[in-house]
């Protein structure tokens, strides 16, 4: 038997005290838009609060009535939790911010109502990550800074063009980890091995690749991974991963594009 | 009063040849008539006094002076052939956790205005010693061997001091160069070995030297000395001079060493082969 690995990004509930007040803020974004919580991965952070066990259980209940179903709780060990109630959950990694849809309720609405987004989506997040919290790597500080100032540049793009991809213009290292699941990464320069790319979108190398690529992590099954060198030591594509000893020994060391079709990945040579 | 330009020696992997690059480099420097100080951060495993033949004068040590127990003076060894060579030893019974931040700041903004060059022999590892080693180098000298696990631990290291320094963390970007150690022709040749051209490539920082693998180098440790003053005409002594003329700005080509077989050896090759 095999199983296979899937990706999904959650969306992370930080409830706040007082909770009456923080569920009204959860109330107001089902009223802008009903079908946001519905059908997503959902994880109620609760770490740092020393929640009772009993507040937990009523702000499960409070949120069932809200037809959110929470998938599990971070920062409350297993054996507190009482029959019934989801699972432990740990050691997820933090991505970028899923948005709330704005009070225009418009989907990907004009450039004035940015602004709005993020104060909602800072909200319901309580803890909305910065820029740099989009790098991380094994370690955060050593990792975050030095594509911190690149980011920041390309969240103000974003907002400006509506799409979001980011370009690398140095090596990623070994241990360094670009973290990017809205959509491309473009790196300009080598990706060592040791070091990985994660992206929403396509992957573009214009280097080698000897680290791992995963791209279409959220489920895009039309995501691709080009680079110049084919060495990686794992590539994957929509949750469906390769690592090297499987690869076609052929294209080793030459340009090459892979890509996700009827459920098995494609690898060509680019010329 | 001078203005060092201050030089971190570091790898990641332990045992490829950082405080054997420290010595030989600072003490080509010296040679040149620069003033020139060593600093081992190795605090708790020094062995930077032992290959510059200092042991025996120890008195004070980095933990002393970060500490402010002793100054940077009393601390100071001079070495016994070159005036302008001193030594600031790691201390032996402490640990790195005894180094503070500020503590380190202020010894290297001190030696700065003694010294031409600070050159500072970083522990092995990813951790405190390690990053504070390198937190306030102006350049780094990165060692490898030609060999897989050394070169991705480099890779790492990079990653690091284009996070964690002063200089990246000011937006600037840390000068680095790339010393081979270790490295022998014939395995290279054969594929034992990565080539140089290989590690090159997958670090993508430019070579300031290639040393040799030599037994020359464990003679000099042993007696005490760094390898470019106890034979100045050896393979790793050469390597190590002209990496240093490259440092120090001047433009020549890397020469890979090549062994020299004599004429026997020459013959004896050719026909088991």
């Amino acid at each position: 038997m095999k199983f296979k690995g899937k990706s999904f990004i959650a969306i992370v509930l930080s409830p706040e005290l007082p909770f009456d007040d923080w569920l009204r803020e959860v109330d107001r974004i089902i009223a802008r838009s009903p079908g946001f919580f519905i059908d997503r991965p959902i994880i109620l952070d609760v770490r740092g609060s020393n929640i009772a066990i009993e507040d937990l259980e009523q702000l499960l209940a409070d949120l069932r009535e809200r037809s959110i179903r929470v998938m599990g709780i971070d920062g409350v060990a297993g054996t507190r939790l009482k029959d019934g109630m989801p699972p432990s959950f740990g050691g997820g990694r933090l991505t970028s911010d899923v948005d709330v849809p704005g009070p225009a309720a418009q989907p990907n609405g004009g450039g004035d109502d940015t602004s709005t987004d993020a104060k909602t989506s800072k909200a319901a997040n309580g803890n909305a990550s910065s820029p740099e919290k989009s790098v991380e790597g094994n370690d955060q500080a050593a990792n975050g800074h030095s594509f911190a100032k690149s980011l920041e540049e390309l969240e103000n793009q974003q907002a400006k063009e509506g799409n979001s991809s980011i370009v690398i213009s140095e090596p990623v290292r070994s241990g360094q980890s670009i973290l990017h699941p809205d959509g491309d990464v473009t790196v300009i320069g080598s990706v060592s091995s040791g070091a990985e790319i994660i992206a929403g979108g396509s992957i573009h190398i214009y280097g080698a690749l000897r680290g791992r690529a995963l791209a279409g992590v959220a489920g895009k099954g039309n995501a691709r991974i080009f680079c110049t060198k084919l060495d990686a030591e794992l590539v994957s594509i929509n949750g469906l991963y390769k690592v090297a000893d499987d690869f076609d020994g052929t294209l080793r060391n030459s340009p090459a594009q892979i890509r996700f079709e009827n459920e098995t990945l494609v690898f060509e040579e680019l010329n | 009063m001078s203005n060092a330009t201050v030089v971190v020696v570091t790898s990641g992997k332990g045992g490829v040849g950082k405080t054997t690059t420290t010595a030989a480099i600072a003490s080509a420097l010296a040679k040149e008539g620069y003033q020139v100080c060593a600093i081992d951060f190795d605090v708790g495993l020094r062995n930077l006094d032992l290959i510059m033949g200092a042991e025996r004068r120890v008195v004070f040590d980095l933990v002393n002076v970060v500490r402010g127990e002793a100054s940077i003076k009393q601390a100071l060894v001079r070495d016994k052939k070159l005036s302008n060579l001193f030594l600031l030893p790691a201390s032996q019974t402490r640990d790195k956790d005894a180094l503070t931040e500020e503590g380190v700041a202020s010894v290297i903004s001190e030696l700065r205005t003694y010294f031409d060059w600070v050159i500072c022999d970083s522990p092995a590892g990813i951790e405190r010693g390690a990053t504070l080693a390198m937190r306030h180098a102006d350049e780094a000298i990165i060692v490898s061997n030609p060999e897989v696990s050394s070169v991705r631990d480099c890779d790492r290291i990079i990653g690091l001091l284009d996070a964690k320094t002063k200089i990246a963390e000011d937006g600037g970007r840390m000068p680095k160069h790339l010393m081979i150690t270790r490295y022998d022709s014939d395995r290279a040749k054969t594929g034992d070995m990565l080539a140089t051209e290989d590690v090159v490539d997958i670090l993508s920082v430019p070579l300031i030297g290639v040393v040799p693998e030599s037994k020359d180098v464990l003679k000099a440790s042993n007696v005490g000395l760094p390898v470019t003053l106890s034979d100045e005409t050896s393979p790793p002594a050469k390597a190590y001079m002209e990496a240093v003329r490259r440092l120090l700005g001047e433009n020549i080509p890397v020469t890979i060493p090549e062994e020299k077989k004599s004429f026997f050896g020459k013959l004896f090759k050719g026909r088991a082969a």
